[in-house]
């Protein structure tokens, strides 16, 4: 068992500690700072693809990244202790011109006036863009991607129904490379390897000389990042050259001499590591666009450099928080445009950068360590939407630390994310994942789990179904109700039908037929993306592309499984219940009089009498069988499905090559709502659909028990990509000792007996309960918990509510 | 009723203030006392009463229904995996379980049957028989002490606190599992001086622990709903903070004294 470092904090204060104040100032000015947008990577990037337009693909890439990584601005920030900046200022996106131009030339005069994910541009800047746009039309990986839908599965690309919009527009990420072997060899380490398997090859073999492009292109990208650290070193020391105070002269020497160390070699302290993480974490972000580019488990392949520094008298424990949340810092100061199409479907503007740590050993032995304390002591000082924190859970996860994890959900920033153990190894080893691979698994952007360093990108798909959709489609005899366009085998019209079998079996029918083009979509994007934008750099970082002499898209990787991504899952099983209940069981609703009224959106008083009805059906997420059964029974026809198919890697080296299920709809499900007419389970139209495998909002009115329950009957085995649930807890609850407690025996309870995958938790602020106050009838799951009392939220007087209002700033 | 039909108005689960563990806790209608700051008001009545809905007051609904004993028993069974996990069971409140006692009994033994644990939170006012009856079916006996003057008692529940002194003092000898609860009324037995009458009344008796559960007007708005009168009507809740004297007092006499 681990030590707790420096748990006893000044009972004043927080119970983290608060950052040091150059890192709070520095905080600080980050959020007050406005994203922008940065086309020096535009730029750069156009003049290397003119330049070398004759070179083969992946080399014209690898020269791209050495010439942006040479030309770009850099600097470093008076607070800082690590160097690496993405763009020419903090909290400014690169525009990556190579993935799409349509959106970014069309939207430029948008970019400061979007409602959410605002982004300031000058106009010069804007004049750039538009004076190389030429250059990209017809030329981008989205030209490529749309050219390689077929018509009938474009079609649904077209309508919405199937959302891949992130994959043509950006690169894939959703991976964490082997920086375990980053920290040990130095990537000085990966060139020798490169260069002993270049001379190795028989150039004659038409296949090894296309393997010599590859290690060509490696060599390019790793001495470009290699150089890059290099200008860092040198700006590190021109700046201690005329730094008047001493203290900082002192650490800007230091980082000089870090940088012109590592990421080329082994890395031998904890800075040294933390910095050459971190550049190759930047680097692999001003390569590629895609997000979800993660840092595997942390705490695992830094401990060694932490304790050996604390042995050696090097650091101390609150030195080490200071340089993760230097980190963290750093890792917030990356941003990303995206279109404003897909931005509604990642909110906020998130990199999902997720750091995990706990989790077992290949022994299955609690891997807790030192810096896994560290580790939730800085995000918690830090408390930012970046990084993504999960903690890895398994049954020998400790009281203590799971209590520390409780104190970091207190702070009430939807941190940590719990992912389990229990679920998740077995079945990885069940998918012809290695044992000791299996229990080296970490957390991928949000929910979603890959082996770091030994698997390809996009371990969750980005291909959205939208469920609810499905089904109207396949009530609708195969036609798509808003745009009247046939798009499926026609089954039978709802109107037509005299027992619910037969929805089952028109559901059956769609939904099969609509992963099925969700397969075919997710395949045209990855032939685009294998032929158009490969990550060199990426590539050589991840197992076991260089012994393979392929880059990850065309199955370098050891594994490779990719998952579509279900929305909607809580109103597909709504719907269906309140069908059965309403139209079949009791027949209070007619078949005509419901299709009717989701084509009115419940308007007139018979509409709002149905909608009611509709309401009070049995709603998943309270452990009732009558629902979960039909919504389980629902969801195992599109898994079935996805299970048949291949990605585009199969049989080209990796174990795997197929499909899973996920859930992780981030926050998809408010755009995918937004064009959703009105569903069965009683939802208007436009309004978002539920979460993840969360219960649609307010519909579990029996409390957290009843949810997990309701979570458990689903084929969680089977969802690797993910079964994403989202949790309340009232501030009450957290307050005591002893019903914190409670409540780790409660997620206890859901991993080692229910099977849970993955659980987080927003603590309920007070908005929420303002809210609660002006519309009670949508926070009908929030309970009161008193000794001997039962009632919820709504149930209470105003008075009473205010006084709970006002002690819940209190406990935050 | 027959003996396997329960009157009850909630079953909640994931109670975490009602016994050890995790908890699912039953609330049966019906109830002897009539306490003033009762926060669960249309309990008390053991017939099925209407009560406005609270998100839409025009509307009248059943404040409560039939269960019988093998629907009690599925829907506490559903959590199981939660009690095993955590040590905790199924919790009969009220209301007073006592009233509906041959149901109570019948249920807990069930309960017991399938290996679960089990409480009953009670007012102790009860006949004897019934009291000892449900005493011996049950695992952890939780009774309130409402106040330690047999007038005031009578005054703010309209009954005498003879009979469930006299039922915890038999529970206390016959070695059951118990825990005494005081609801710590302002204006009632919230002043220091209650605090050491209720010692001088307890200890004595060998309760060495007493939980405290301080006034919450959590019950307010259901007054309202059922259109009856509130004589606790914009008393201000008590806080945890609020009792640090009364607790020290409880110390001082013996007795000590949580939340």
């Amino acid at each position: 068992m681990s030590t707790l470092v420096d748990s006893t904090v000044n009972v004043e204060g927080p119970h983290f500690g608060r950052l040091t104040p150059r890192m709070a100032a520095w905080r600080e000015e980050l959020m007050e700072t406005p994203q922008s947008v940065c086309v020096e990577r535009a730029m750069l990037t156009t003049e290397t693809y003119r330049q070398h337009q004759g070179e083969p693909m992946v080399l014209r890439r690898a020269l791209m990244l050495k010439n942006v990584l040479e030309n770009m601005s850099i600097f470093i920030e008076p607070a800082t202790l690590i160097c690496g900046n993405q763009a020419s200022a903090n909290r400014a996106a690169p525009i990556m011109p190579e993935y799409a131009m349509d959106w970014v030339i069309a939207e430029l005069d948008e970019f400061d006036q979007r409602p959410g994910d605002r982004f300031t541009i000058t106009e010069d800047a804007k004049e750039q863009l538009r004076g190389i746009a030429p250059y990209w039309e017809h030329n981008t990986l989205k030209d490529r991607g749309l050219s390689l839908m077929p018509p009938a599965s474009r079609q649904f690309y077209d309508l919405g129904i199937i959302h891949p919009e992130g994959n043509i527009t950006s690169g894939d990420a959703h991976i964490a490379v082997y920086y375990e072997r980053v920290l040990a060899e130095g990537l000085s380490g990966y060139l020798a390897r490169t260069a002993a398997l270049l001379a190795a090859l028989d150039l004659t073999e038409p296949d090894q000389l296309r393997k010599s492009f590859f290690y060509r292109s490696v060599h390019i990208a790793l001495t470009a990042v290699i150089d890059f650290a290099h200008r860092y070193s040198a700006l590190a020391a021109d700046l201690a050259s005329c730094e008047p105070d001493e203290a900082r002269r002192a650490e800007l020497v230091e980082m000089s001499r870090v940088l012109a160390k590592v990421p080329e070699h082994p890395a031998d302290t904890f800075a040294e590591a933390v910095q050459a993480v971190w550049l190759v974490q930047l680097t692999l972000q001003i390569e590629s666009n895609g997000h979800s580019l993660s840092y595997g488990r942390f705490d695992q392949f830094m401990n060694r450099f932490y304790e050996a520094d604390l042995e050696a008298g090097r650091i101390t424990p609150d030195q080490a928080t200071e340089l993760l949340t230097n980190l963290w810092l750093k890792t917030m100061t990356l941003a990303k445009i995206r279109g404003w199409s897909h931005t509604r479907f990642s909110a906020g503007g998130p990199l999902y950068q997720n750091v995990t740590v706990g989790g077992q050993t290949p022994e299955g032995l609690d891997a807790v360590n030192p810096l896994s304390y560290l580790v939730l002591r800085s995000v918690a000082q830090t408390r930012l939407p970046q990084p993504n924190l999960t903690v890895r859970y398994h049954r020998g996860l400790a009281d203590d630390f799971m209590m520390e994890c409780i104190e970091v959900m207190r702070l009430g920033f939807g941190m940590p994310a719990f992912n389990s153990d229990e679920v998740i190894i077995p079945s990885l080893i069940n998918k012809g994942v290695e044992k000791s691979d299996a229990y080296n698994y970490s957390a991928i952007g949000c929910v979603e789990v890959a082996v770091p360093g030994k698997w390809g990108y996009r371990c969750t798909g980005m291909s959205f179904l939208n469920f609810p959709k499905t089904l109207l489609t396949a009530m609708n005899n195969g036609v798509d109700p808003k745009s009247g366009e046939l798009i499926a085998t026609p089954v039978k019209s709802f109107t037509a039908m005299t027992n619910f079998d037969e929805l089952m079996e028109a559901w059956d029918v769609t939904v099969r037929e609509f992963q099925r083009h969700a397969v075919i979509l997710d395949s045209a994007c990855d032939i685009a993306l294998e032929e158009n934008v490969a990550d060199i750099l990426c590539s050589a970082l991840v197992e076991d592309c260089l012994g393979r002499g392929k880059p990850i898209k065309e199955g370098g990787a050891v594994y490779d499984f990719i998952s579509g991504l279900q929305v909607g899952i809580a109103n597909l099983g709504d719907s269906l219940a309140a069908i059965k209940k309403c139209v079949f069981d009791d027949r209070t609703i007619t078949s005509t009089e419901l299709w009717d009224a989701l084509m009115n959106d419940f308007a007139g008083v018979r509409g709002k009498e149905i909608q009611a009805a509709l309401a009070n059906a049995p709603k998943y997420g309270n452990d009732d069988d009558y629902v979960d059964e039909l919504l389980v029974q629902a969801y195992d026809s599109c898994i079935d499905e996805i299970f048949k198919h291949h990605n585009t890697r199969y049989g080209r080296g990796p174990i795997g090559g197929g499909y899973y299920a996920g859930t992780s709809s981030i926050s998809a499900n408010v755009p995918q709502g937004a064009s959703t007419m009105a569903t069965p389970d009683g939802r208007n139209a436009g309004q978002p659909l539920a979460e993840g495998c969360s219960p649609s909002h307010g519909a579990d009115t029996h409390g957290p028990t009843a949810v997990f329950k309701s979570v458990s009957k689903l084929d969680t085995a089977r969802i690797t990509g993910g079964v994403l649930l989202n949790q309340k807890v009232t501030p009450q609850v957290l307050a005591k000792e002893a019903d914190r407690k409670k409540l780790i025996l409660l997620l206890r309870t859901f991993f080692n007996r229910l099977d849970g995958f993955h659980v987080q938790y927003n603590v309920v602020d007070r908005a929420t309960l303002l809210d609660a106050q002006v519309h009670p009838e949508r926070h009908r799951d929030l309970i009161v918990r008193v000794a001997g009392y039962s009632a919820f939220f709504n149930v209470l007087s105003r008075a009473t509510q205010d006084d709970i209002i006002a002690r819940t700033e209190q406990t935050l | 009723m027959p003996e396997d039909v329960g009157r009850i108005f909630d079953i909640q689960k994931f109670s975490l203030h009602d016994g050890p563990g995790i908890r699912t806790v039953v609330f049966l209608k019906g109830c002897p006392m009539g306490c003033a700051w009762c926060s669960n008001p249309g309990s008390r009545k053991l017939r099925v009463l209407p009560v406005r809905d609270p998100d839409n007051p025009s509307v009248f609904t059943a404040d409560s229904r039939d269960y019988s004993i093998d629907e009690v028993i599925r829907v506490c069974l559903q959590d199981l995996p939660f009690y095993e996990e955590s040590g905790g069971g199924v919790t009969l409140s009220g209301g007073e379980a006592m009233v509906q006692h041959q149901f109570t009994t019948r249920l807990l033994r069930k309960l017991k049957a399938r290996g679960i644990h089990t409480a009953i939170e009670t007012t102790g006012y009860a006949s004897p028989g019934i009291f000892r009856k449900i005493v011996a079916a049950v695992d952890l006996l939780i009774i309130d002490v409402k106040h330690h003057d047999r007038k005031l008692h009578k005054q703010w529940t309209t009954v005498s606190n003879e009979l469930p002194l006299r039922n915890l003092a038999w529970a206390l000898d016959a070695g059951a599992e118990v825990l005494v609860r005081i609801p710590v009324i302002p204006g009632v037995n919230a002043r220091c001086e209650d605090a050491e009458a209720f010692s001088r009344l307890l200890a004595p008796l060998g309760v060495r622990d007493v939980q405290l559960l301080p006034f919450h007007q959590f019950g307010e708005r259901k007054y309202e709903l059922l259109g009856w009168d509130y004589r606790m009507s914009g008393v201000p809740p008590l806080h945890e903070e609020d009792l640090t004297e009364y607790v020290r007092t409880f110390d001082n006499f013996g007795v000590h004294a949580f939340f």
